[in-house]
């Protein structure tokens, strides 16, 4: 079996490709149209593995998703390389390209897009790309698969694809100096192409020197080096080093873009100039922003949302609950099973299916934004009071995946270059109302504010966001001294999302949480169900003598100045943090809710509208659940800053539905 | 044709210059420019400026990008 990397710039069209090409894959971690790390698939024609890597720029890497591609390429040899280069970018996209022909494996480069280039009036001869640079070039359109069967023919005997022989000249003094450092480096094993590692040291690649200082002294290479600036600015070619290679890379590009490409019909982008016009505007922008946020959070919740969740309702408790119900009495179930089945189940895990509808619409709208190159404006849009809080504008993408589910978008965090940014992101993302916790708000809404759900709803998003950013401040201002962000953001061409992709990401992201109502929120149900069925003197006791009843009683005390201080509210709260969703499954359980309108019943009895928004304040803010702590870990690996994140929440959660009852009964409200 | 050099930001939205010199600017964000093909001796157009002081949007080899104010303003431009 051969390995084969599909390597290219972001945004090229890989992943497409990388789907097209194999017919299973093992799931490493992809999100929306984001390759967080690489992704290992099965060739369709069973001509071996492809490893879809992270959209890289150059093989130096900034971000940590440069650094994930560029360890592959230097630990794990790949026996060839799929080079995915954009059509209407060549010049841009070909400075890869060149540094991946210096690895010296076999290379077939894709080029992409020539749907859009020709759009766009740009011809581009891939006959003269191939024999200027010695390799195979196959025109694609990855997005309609057009041109992937040849690739497919192409990789089926990996290892008849040619050597590739491309070599360029720096000059003789490089040369000479590359020359030398090849010659210390030939004693080292296990290593790729020595030129290519020269030139890697030579341009001063992080991973590459870290890599050579393992295995060497590496002061004679650097020797060399110094020597090699040094003559290049005593003779006036260039200041660095670094500065020489690229300036002789690119002078090659664009000879060979001269002699390949035919740009005399070039057309301006006409759609993407008139649209941005309008959806950047210095005035109009942020405030069409905000509209666009209003009008997707009212459709997931009150236009279509809302009604689709209530069909799921009916359908639950209805037909279903008293299908079992009828189907276990004629089986002759016991009084135990029936109970588990029907309340536990049922119950817990049925409270939180009927928000699935609305999950998904909001999940398909973020995948709209994001394929149709909104979301790189609204970063643009968000930058300035971005900067203001100490963070970059391009922290607002996951800020945005968030709102869907916080792990994914602290993974999404990777594509950020600064470390001091990428880490408040990580640590302010808790923040972010993800879906597991709307279920909680739409409940409590729908209960206490009944006229304003959407209104409600998005109060609640705001104030995590207003959180977010006050802390962002904060923290910026305290834990992280003396450094400040930098933004740069592309602005790809504004496109129609197609309706197979967007369905595709949009189950992506939608698929998790049916995976966790299926898995944590059925066991949690059970669990909480179980607690609620027995109690110190038996089974099936009242409620008020559980085990549960018992235990939330313990931390109720704590809670009672936060305005619900009762068993019922103290024993969400520990589930909640395995998961959020298990929130309302614990209440459906707790308060023996029949359906959604008997539940709201007995919340409405219970709680004030006062105490209602500072319980959904706590719910928003305590804790990140299980897996946004374990995600966490993983991407800052460090244990002071997990627990850093867990108990600023803690604390803040705390301190604000304190102000929020205290301060409300204060002014009279109830 | 007389040529006079500015800071990048004093071009009027939509009028194109040639870089002269890029100074001063962040070590990743230079890198990141120069991955983007931008560099000295390259043409490049404001697009437009974004709302309160935000960043402002640019043009280089048909490729959109946006960048900071006070980054840009590190970027000398010839005008002809």
């Amino acid at each position: 079996m051969s390995s084969i990397a599909l390597v290219g710039n972001p945004n090229t069209g890989k992943t497409s490709l990388f789907n097209t090409l194999t017919s299973s894959y093992e799931y490493v971690g992809n999100w929306a149209g984001v390759t967080v790390e690489k992704k290992i698939g099965s060739l369709k024609n069973g001509a071996g593995k492809l490893i879809d890597l992270p959209g890289i720029y150059s093989l130096h890497p900034l971000s940590r998703d440069e650094g994930v591609a560029t360890q592959y390429l230097i630990e794990e040899s790949p026996e060839a390389l799929i080079n995915i280069v954009d059509a209407s970018q060549l010049e841009r996209n070909l400075l890869l390209t060149l540094q991946l022909l210096e690895y010296g494996k076999p290379t077939v480069l894709g080029l992409n897009m020539i749907d859009v280039a020709k759009a766009r009036g740009i011809a581009v001869n891939h006959e003269v790309l191939q024999s200027r640079l010695g390799i195979t070039v196959l025109p694609l359109i990855a997005r309609t698969g057009k041109g992937s069967g040849q690739v497919l023919s192409v990789l089926e005997k990996a290892s008849t694809i040619p050597q590739v022989t491309f070599r360029l000249d720096y000059g003789e003094l490089t040369e000479e100096a590359i020359a030398s450092i090849v010659t210390e480096l030939k004693s080292i094993p296990g290593l790729p192409n020595l030129r290519w590692v020269a030139l890697q040291l030579m341009e001063q690649n992080p991973v590459v020197l870290e890599l050579l200082k393992k295995r060497m002294d590496i002061s004679r290479l650097m020797v060399i080096c110094d020597g090699c600036q040094n003559a290049l600015q005593s003779s006036k070619q260039a200041l660095t080093l670094p500065q020489w290679i690229r300036s002789v890379r690119m002078d090659y590009i664009r000879s060979l873009c001269a002699a390949a490409m035919d740009t005399t019909l070039l057309k301006p982008h006409n759609l993407t100039e008139r649209l941005d016009s309008i959806l950047t505007h210095r005035f109009l922008g942020l405030p069409l922003f905000i509209f666009f946020m209003y009008a997707m959070f009212k459709t997931t919740f009150d236009w279509v949302g809302g009604p689709l969740s209530d069909l799921v309702d009916g359908l639950i408790s209805g037909p279903i609950s008293t299908g079992a119900s009828s189907l276990l009495h004629t089986v002759g179930a016991s009084e135990f099973t029936h109970a588990l089945i029907v309340d536990g189940i049922i119950g817990g895990v049925g409270g939180v299916i009927v928000f699935v509808p609305q999950i998904f619409i909001l999940f398909l709208m973020i995948s709209f934004l994001e394929d149709s190159g909104y979301m790189a404006r609204v970063c643009l849009l968000m930058d300035s009071t971005m900067e203001r809080m100490g963070l970059n504008g391009k922290a607002f993408i996951p800020f945005i995946i968030g709102f869907g589910c916080n792990v994914p978008a602290i993974m999404a965090a990777r594509s950020i270059e600064q470390p001091k940014d990428r880490m408040l992101t990580t640590l302010l993302m808790p923040l972010m109302s993800c879906s597991a916790r709307l279920p909680v708000y739409l409940l409590f809404a729908a209960v206490f504010f009944p006229a304003q759900q959407a209104t409600a709803v998005l109060a609640m998003y705001v104030l995590g966001v207003v959180f977010a950013l006050i802390l962002c401040k904060l923290f910026s201002k305290h834990l992280f001294k003396n450094e400040s962000s930098v933004f740069i953001i592309e602005l790809p061409p504004y496109r129609m999302p197609q309706l197979k992709t967007l369905g595709r990401s949009t189950w992506e992201k939608g698929k998790g949480f049916l995976r966790k109502a299926g898995t944590i929120i059925l066991a949690g149900s059970v669990i909480i169900w179980l607690m609620s069925y027995a109690g110190p003197s038996g089974l099936n006791v009242e409620m008020d003598h559980s085990f549960l009843a018992k235990f939330g009683g313990l931390i109720a005390p704590l809670l009672h100045p936060l305005g619900f201080g009762t068993w019922q509210a103290g024993s969400t709260l520990v589930p909640g943090f395995l998961a959020k969703e298990v929130v309302v499954s614990t209440m459906n359980i707790i308060y023996h809710a029949p359906d959604a309108a008997g539940l709201e019943g007995q919340i409405s009895q219970v709680f004030t509208p006062l105490s209602s928004v500072s319980f959904m304040a706590f719910i928003l803010l305590y804790i990140p659940c299980l897996a946004t702590v374990g995600v966490i870990r993983k991407e800052t690996a460090s244990w002071k800053w997990t627990f850093f994140s867990m108990g600023y929440s803690l604390v803040l959660a705390y301190l604000v539905s304190l102000v929020i009852f205290q301060g409300g009964s204060l002014l009279g409200l109830s | 044709m007389a040529s006079t050099s500015c800071s990048l930001l004093r071009l009027q939205p939509g009028s194109t210059g040639s870089i002269q010199r890029i100074e001063g600017m962040n070590p990743i964000l230079r890198r990141r420019l120069a991955d983007l093909g931008v560099s000295e001796g390259v043409i490049i157009r404001l697009k437009g400026k974004g709302p309160f002081l935000g960043p402002i949007t640019l043009e280089c080899n048909g490729q959109l990008f946006a960048i900071r104010r006070k980054e840009a303003s590190m970027i000398e431009v010839n005008v002809s």
